[in-house]
């Protein structure tokens, strides 16, 4: 099983997760009053047991986190996980909720809420793009430290996982998180093949 | 054939389900709902949700069904929000947990072109409630885990412990164990443990550990060792087989206790402190114990008394500071002329008593013979010579101590009334 993905697949899935960001960001702007910014995404693919170090990375070790994961299946399937600190998720409940001092559940609703709009628009558009269907299930949040948001015997049956990986900022609300799409071994394959139709498709 | 009565078909399932738009106008409200909720759906149809349920968040609602909308994907409450979205009330009786039904609400797009949203409510309260069990089973857990780690340190930083493999290669080591022995953990983990066998231990007891050991038995007993500074210490060793759970050994765990501090009282307790050997309270006690056990192997033997010649003069032309070297160095000779595993002891004044074990009395003459030699010819102090008379005799079976004691005695008088710097045999 090739896992590895050549130059125009890498183009052609960083254009397809540009407009799927974009999409995402407009639908912020649209359902949550929130103009917030979307950077640029980036796309790695690692082993399965780095994927724990490099989450851990990209994120602040001395905060704690709302963790949100939320799976797809379909043609292309996977996981979605959004992963916000303590303190831009009570900016975010005290935005959404109009409070001054959110209670946790409203907290976790508010998270739970803004996850649901970024990966549902996230992976629409993409799986749109790529002219397939998915199916979303019901996201699992928890409250965790840095270390944990990942844990490694969870993903060490895996191969290969993509990451593909973005930080989405309200600098004015004072709220940032990061958001990943995961997808494994067989995924990644029929992702490739969805890749290389709508390539077929476009470019003939 | 398709199926084409949605009703029926939604008010057969096991959750509830309404329509609404995003006025919150019912437009459905399926069996499960009317059942549970005991509103009919009569009696909500074409009503606004908020008439009936004014406790609902409806800009958080209506938000969330903007979503569902706008996007086309289901948008989701939070399944483990301790607010309900309708309050249902739970029956169940055998547990209190949860008075209320726990609900995982979705709201997916139903109509979109008539802003419509299907909201589904499933019971989740039987996984919700084994969740809220983990917990707490969790925190109970997490409390033992700190007493268990609270203990641990208290046996790491008091405790010689000390884990090996099945085959011998230290695994672990507790502080206290290392500190004591004046070692780094890291230079003991990955060692066979026979880094700590001495080589004037008795092989016998190295055998017996090993042998108990191998056979998946704990052993207990005495171990000696020297320190790196060069300290002779006494351990009383508990060796442990540990088992996985196939009934397999794992490991070998020993904790030590040092008995270094016993041992010495106890060897003070059995020693002469001029000459060192045992005193007599010891040697009473060993033949007393002989004699009543009347094991075979033990009762073969032959009792000696050595008595040194005119000791008197010693003390009273030297002093009793050389008469003490006198004796110091008479108990080296004898002690360097019998075997090992012969007992000898000071019986008091210039008298010692020798327990010669399996031999006949023949055999025993000639070594009280070589011992005598041997006294006569070494010289104290530079230049005092000194003789020793001795009487012997053998044991007889089922005689007592006092017995045998009377007649070495006899013996001994003889061998001083007959010119003394001899033995004589009774």
């Amino acid at each position: 099983m090739n896992l590895e993905f050549n130059e125009d697949q890498i183009d052609a899935l960083r254009e397809f997760m540009n407009v799927s960001i974009g999409a995402a960001t407009a639908s912020m702007a649209n359902l949550l009053d929130a103009f917030g910014t979307m950077h640029i995404p980036k796309i790695e693919i690692c082993n399965s047991d780095e994927l724990a170090d490099k989450i851990e990375a990209s994120i602040d070790s001395n905060s704690m986190y709302f963790v949100i994961k939320q799976l797809f299946t379909g043609k292309f399937g996977g996981e979605c996980m959004f992963v916000i600190s303590q303190e831009s998720a009570l900016n975010l409940g005290n935005y959404l909720y109009n409070a001054k001092n959110s209670s946790y559940d409203d907290i976790s609703d508010a998270v739970l809420e803004l996850t649901n709009i970024l990966t549902s628009t996230i992976i629409s558009r993409l799986t749109q793009e790529l002219d397939t269907q998915v199916q979303f299930f019901v996201p699992s949040l928890q409250f965790l430290d840095s270390t944990s948001v990942v844990s490694d015997d969870d993903v060490a049956e895996y191969s290969k996982i993509i990451i593909i990986s973005t930080v989405l900022d309200f600098e004015d609300k004072q709220i940032k998180g990061n958001i990943y799409v995961l997808t494994k071994d067989k995924a990644i394959e029929s992702l490739k093949i969805l890749i290389d139709k709508k390539i077929e498709e476009i470019y003939g | 054939m398709e199926i084409n009565c949605p009703d029926v078909l939604l008010d057969s399932l096991e959750n509830g389900h309404m329509v609404v738009d995003e006025n919150f106008i019912v437009s459905y409200w399926n069996r499960w709902l009317s059942i549970n909720t005991q509103i009919h759906k009569d009696e909500i149809i074409g009503k606004s949700l908020e008439e009936f349920y004014p406790e609902i968040n409806y800009r958080v609602l209506q938000r969330k069904i903007k979503t569902a909308l706008s996007i086309g994907t289901p948008t989701f409450y939070d399944a483990n929000s301790s607010k309900k979205f309708i309050p249902i009330n739970r029956n169940k009786v055998t547990t209190s947990s949860l008075k209320l039904m726990q609900q995982q609400v979705t709201i997916s797009p139903y109509i979109v072109s008539q802003n419509r949203v299907m909201v589904s409510i499933y019971d989740i309260s039987e996984l919700f409630e084994a969740k809220l069990l983990i917990k707490k089973e969790m925190r109970t857990i997490n409390k033992l885990n700190e007493k268990l780690e609270a203990d641990r340190e208290i046996i790491d930083k008091n405790i010689m412990v000390i884990k090996t493999s099945s085959t011998g290669i230290i695994k672990d080591v507790s502080t206290f164990f290392c500190d004591y022995f004046e070692m780094e953990k890291e230079h003991l983990v990955g060692e066979n443990i026979s880094i700590f066998k001495v080589a004037d231990i008795s092989n016998i007891i190295y055998r017996e550990l090993v042998q108990t050991v191998q056979n998946k038995k704990s052993w207990n007993g005495e171990l000696k060792y020297k320190t790196l500074s060069g300290q002779e210490k006494w351990f009383q060793t508990r060796v442990l087989p540990i088992f996985n759970a196939h009934g397999e050994l794992h490991e070998f765990s020993a904790v030590c206790h040092d008995i270094t501090n016993e041992k010495l009282l106890a060897q003070l307790y059995i020693t002469d402190s001029l000459t060192k050997l045992y005193n007599r309270a010891h040697f009473d006690e060993t033949i007393n114990l002989l004699v009543k056990h009347k094991r075979k192997t033990d009762i073969d033997f032959v009792l000696a008394i050595v008595d040194i010649d005119h000791f008197k003069s010693i003390n009273d032309t030297y002093g009793h500071q050389v008469g003490d070297e006198a004796l110091i160095a008479i108990a080296k000779t004898l002690k360097n002329s019998i075997r090992e595993d012969d007992l000898l002891a000071r019986w008091g004044g210039e008298e010692f008593v020798i327990m010669l074990k399996n031999v006949t009395l023949e055999e025993a003459k000639n070594i009280i013979e070589k011992v005598r030699v041997n006294i006569e010819q070494s010289v104290i102090n530079n230049n005092i010579k000194v003789t020793a008379s001795f009487g012997l005799t053998r044991y007889i079976f089922g005689e007592d101590a006092k017995e045998i004691f009377k007649r070495v005695d006899d013996a001994l008088y003889k061998a001083k009334n007959s010119g003394r710097n001899r033995v004589v045999v009774k």
